[in-house]
């Protein structure tokens, strides 16, 4: 049973890992979208 | 529309098709990684207790394969992206070479960790430095590292994406070397248990390992597919802030 505990914990561990990296990936990418939209439009506000 | 207008929005139509798909795999991929540790915990039977000093530990086995295959699949991409970086000058090369430097560094952790969590209980110690395997598989992760962590330090250009393409290209010889040391110089780590006529592999560990093995597929390609992305915006800003640095704007 010790040793499924300490499998399980391995386990959860991991995919936490995964998940908060995956999940870092993800953020990254929306906050360069958004920075990038916001500078193009400046971008072209001040062109106008 | 004149063709400048065209290729914009073929440009972003490509982007929109990336981000969907990334994030499909992303998904899928991780929904399966999931699924997998779940089979394999509760559902995929025990090894023998006479063959194995920590026969609950092997089960690990269905994180740690399918991890090693992932990053053996990102240190491949990250061969070709630096072959077309280095040899044609290939923009989409740097990126495939930038997002894949990334994957492997993440894969090639997991594969080690959960390794040395598995050794630890099997053999009694973590690592062992005379196996070949090992070793090897430790020196691609390291250089997925200098990598990463060179490319953050050093400002982009020419010189050194050539510099790091290069280690790309040659650190690639690491990849067939870890795929064959098993079957050249067994020390500790097991050797082949598929794609071998030794294999001794039951057909529902088999069917658990193929789903991690899918799973973890779709994870590494769904993280190069938003790693290619992201490296492209970054770039994007990056030329949109020298442009108003230049024009003064």
């Amino acid at each position: 049973m010790e040793d499924t505990i300490y499998l399980a914990v391995a386990y959860i561990g991991m995919l936490t890992g995964l998940a908060i990296w995956t999940w870092t990936v993800l953020s990254r990418s929306n906050n360069l979208e958004a920075r990038l939209a916001a500078v193009e439009a400046s971008l072209n506000n001040s062109e106008e | 529309m004149g063709d400048s207008g065209r290729q914009i929005g073929i440009v972003q139509s490509l982007a929109s098709l990336m981000r969907g798909w990334g994030t499909l795999l992303l998904m899928s991929g991780f929904a399966g990684a999931g699924l997998t540790l779940w089979l394999g915990l509760l559902w995929a039977p025990s090894v023998s207790i006479d063959a194995f000093e920590a026969p609950v530990a092997q089960k690990i086995f269905y994180w740690h394969v399918p991890s090693a295959w992932a990053a053996m699949i990102a240190f491949t991409l990250l061969f070709i992206g630096s072959l077309a970086w280095f040899f044609k000058r290939r923009e989409w090369g740097w990126n495939l070479h930038v997002a894949s430097a990334e994957a492997s560094l993440a894969f090639g952790m997991m594969a080690v960790w959960s390794g040395c969590i598995w050794g630890a209980a099997e053999w009694g110690v973590p690592w062992d430095w005379t196996d070949v395997r090992l070793n090897t598989f430790a020196l691609l992760t390291l250089l997925a590292i200098f990598l990463v962590l060179g490319r953050k330090s050093q400002p982009d250009g020419i010189e050194t994406r050539d510099t790091f393409a290069t280690f790309g290209i040659y650190g690639f010889i690491l990849v067939p070397l870890t795929y064959f040391a098993t079957r050249f110089w067994q020390i500790r780590h097991p050797g082949p248990v598929i794609a071998t006529s030794e294999g001794s592999l039951n057909s529902d560990m088999g069917m658990v390992l193929a789903i991690g093995a899918i799973s973890f597929t779709m994870l590494v390609l769904g993280h190069i597919i938003c790693g290619i992305r992201l490296t492209k915006m970054e770039s994007r800003l990056l030329d949109i802030q020298d442009t108003i640095d230049k024009e003064g704007i």
